[in-house]
């Protein structure tokens, strides 16, 4: 095992109704899970691994508390004025990070997911998301992936990596006053940029939400028969419905229909 | 009774043309002729009937859906990218689908139906196995060879969304947006702030759709025409990579009693047509199926309240739901809308839920539960009977 240094990274969450900083629960399973990982890994084996929780932003945001609480001794912070390229100065600080472990979503800027994506295109390597548990290996990783429907994948990816886990991730918080007593947050100059490029940028307008989205649907230029006939005739909806034959025989419809769909693999 | 006479009479039948648009235009000074008009009615009867296809003759640009393919077929948000990508399209835009994994023959009429004009496949690929690198360059080579001046995806947990993202950071200087729950005809918006805000933008060059975005039902259909594409010469490039980093472990699926219901493929439903509970407990055991119920059937005691499916109970969204014994009220049929496959077996014809059923059995329930349960044991053990059927 050797998984030296595990970053977990971690954004500025609110409450969606008051605004109120807090944590981001995404974010709060992978740094949990890091931790997790930390002292699995430092409790079977003298070769130790280390923790970095990482936030780029303000130091003074009351929502690094709550990860204190939650179990991380200290809090790096890279400042970053607002028109920086967070990326660009994460990618720089985690050059030589074993593995970094990251949350699906934020939920105080565009919310896009995409941060994991860019860190790991940066500094060129693997990724892996939708992530339930991560074990150890010799030489890397296993990682469970959520897939829907019931179904879980299991992957092995060479360190050093990116893993983004999942919503669902079978983690437990445990928020404790006494940790956050002692917890430490470190503010660190960023690194000033060259590149003030950000990438894929776009252009947004917001507006508090006073609507739901509107469903695109294609423009019908039917007659007012047609409309009329649309919206009295029921569409001919329903599919087959088999009335004769005895139950042996409705049976093996049934079982044909399940395999004719492939719905069934026998 | 007196005026009556005076009361101008209009011949609620007079003659009249359709236009170009559709539009019925009474023909003043004309007498109705009823050859005439039973001739415009046989036409307006073939013009509803057969919808007019988009696909552009020439097509002076092209826009790119992605999908994963789900068991060979399209799932509905895959459906919705398509006819978002195909509502949006301009008369000179062809669309153009590239289907990553295996895609069925039937398949294809889903396609044309949702506005594919082009359809490209690349069956090695399939969503259950996690080969992220050798896909992105696999739709690099067909950005490459197509040019598409804008690429649609479905933002889902089958391979879309994260080989989306992936895309999205290997082209850094193409503007794109995820999640996203609006679209038309000029703009885009999406969810931000942790959902409390809806941000509007135009449109980017890649486009991450979030479900139910789109009515996937269109006037108009499209050729589906399958393009060849040289797999050979992409699948060189992915030999001059470096060896992949990733390794497949295999997939497994969770055993159905211990999943939520919410997440379940498989469901048998009881309602108050079901008599004996333990039949259908093996029923749902022999097709490794969780169990759903109707209230009724939760009401009388016989399953517990978190199996209730409905507008008081859970929405599910299996891709087969088997219910037995439910009449279908429109309560019940809320929480099975996002269900593919409704397979009925009830005593009554007339049932709602019938016209809701893609194969409805009629007859008791007791009596072809059991006989599926026989049959699927003997489907299970005789590997004859699997090739003949
Ligand atoms: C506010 C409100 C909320 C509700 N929410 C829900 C909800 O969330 N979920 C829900 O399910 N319901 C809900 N209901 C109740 C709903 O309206 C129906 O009453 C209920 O779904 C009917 O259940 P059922 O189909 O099992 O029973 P029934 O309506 O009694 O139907 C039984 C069916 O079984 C068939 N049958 C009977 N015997 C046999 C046999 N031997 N073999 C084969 N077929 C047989 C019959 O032909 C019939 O079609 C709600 C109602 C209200 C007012
Ligand atoms: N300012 C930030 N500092 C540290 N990590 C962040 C920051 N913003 C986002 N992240 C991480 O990236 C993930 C995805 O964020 P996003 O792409 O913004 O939705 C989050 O769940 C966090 O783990």
């Amino acid at each position: 095992m050797s998984i030296k240094h595990i970053a977990a990274l971690v954004s500025a969450g609110r409450h969606p109704i008051s605004g109120v900083a807090r944590h981001c629960r995404n974010d709060s399973l992978a740094m949990t899970m890091a931790l997790n990982l930390v002292n699995r890994i430092n409790a079977t084996n003298s070769n130790t691994s280390q923790l970095t929780v990482l936030h780029a932003g303000n130091a003074k945001n009351e929502a690094l508390y709550d990860y204190l609480a939650l179990g991380a001794s200290q809090i790096e912070v890279l400042a970053t004025a607002t028109d920086t390229n967070i990326v660009h100065s994460l990618a720089v600080k985690l050059a030589d990070t074993d593995l970094i472990l990251t949350g699906s979503r934020a939920e105080n800027g565009l919310d896009s997911g995409l941060l994991p994506y860019l860190l790991a295109a940066k500094l060129n390597i693997p990724l892996v998301a939708n992530a339930l548990a991560i074990t150890p290996m010799t030489n890397g990783i296993e990682v469970l992936q959520f897939l829907p429907k019931g179904k879980r994948r299991k992957v092995s990816v060479q360190l050093p990596a990116v893993v983004v886990i999942h919503p669902l991730a079978p983690v437990e918080l445990h928020f404790a006053y006494a940790k956050l007593a002692v917890g430490k947050i470190n503010k660190q100059a960023s690194v000033t940029l060259a590149d003030t490029r950000t990438e894929n940028s776009m252009q947004w307008q917001t507006q508090a939400i006073m609507r739901k989205p509107n469903k695109l649907k294609a423009r019908e230029n039917k007659s007012g028969h047609a409309r009329m006939l649309s919206a009295t005739v029921s569409e001919n909806k329903g599919g087959a419905v088999v009335n004769d034959g005895n139950s042996v025989e409705k049976a093996q419809v049934i079982l044909r229909y399940l395999r004719e769909h492939r719905l069934i693999n026998f | 009774m007196t005026n009556h006479q005076n009361i101008k009479r209009i011949n609620p039948r007079r003659a009249y043309q359709i236009m170009a648009n559709g539009i019925k235009r009474i023909v003043l000074g004309c007498t109705a002729n009823s050859a005439d008009f039973i001739a415009h009615e046989a036409s307006t009867q073939l013009h509803s009937s057969k919808k007019p296809v988009r696909t552009p003759t020439l097509a002076k640009a092209r826009v790119l859906v992605i999908l994963h393919s789900d068991r060979g077929m399209l799932d509905d948000h895959a459906k919705q990218s398509i006819a978002a990508a195909a509502i949006l399209a301009d008369a000179n835009t062809a669309v153009v689908t590239l289907v990553l994994g295996e895609l069925r023959e039937d398949a294809y009429q889903q396609l044309a139906s949702t506005g594919a004009d082009e359809v490209l496949v690349i069956s090695e690929c399939d969503y259950q196995i996690f080969q992220p690198d050798i896909e992105l360059a696999y739709v690099a080579a067909v950005i490459k060879s197509i040019t598409p001046i804008r690429i649609f995806m479905p933002d889902n947990l089958i391979g879309d969304g994260d080989l989306g993202r992936r895309l999205i950071a290997s082209q850094p200087q193409k503007t794109a947006a995820t999640h996203v729950v609006e679209i038309n005809a000029d703009h885009i918006a999406n969810y931000q702030m942790g959902g409390t805000a809806l941000a509007f933008s135009h449109w980017p060059n890649i486009v991450l759709i979030a479900p139910d975005i789109a009515d996937a039902q269109l006037p108009f259909t499209a050729d589906a025409l399958a393009l060849n594409f040289d797999q050979a010469s992409s699948t060189q490039n992915n030999a001059n990579t470096q060896p992949s980093a990733y390794a497949n472990l295999g997939v497994q699926t969770m055993p159905a009693a211990q999943i939520a219901l919410e997440e379940a493929d498989f469901i048998v439903s009881a309602g108050n047509g079901v008599n004996h509970v333990p039949t259908l407990k093996t029923l749902a055991a022999s097709l490794d199926a969780a169990i759903g119920a109707s209230r009724v059937a939760v009401d009388d005691g016989k399953f517990s309240r978190d199996k209730q499916i409905g507008a008081t109970g859970k929405t599910v969204s299996a891709s087969t739901y088997l219910a037995i014994g439910i009449s279908g009220a429109v309560q019940h049929l809320q929480g099975i809308k996002d269900c593919r496959h409704v397979i009925v077996i009830n005593r009554d014809h007339s049932a709602p839920i019938v016209k809701r059923a893609d194969l409805s059995v009629i007859g008791d329930a007791e009596e072809i539960m059991q006989q599926l349960i026989i049959a699927i044991n003997d489907a299970k053990t005789d590997p004859i009977n699997k090739e003949t059927a």
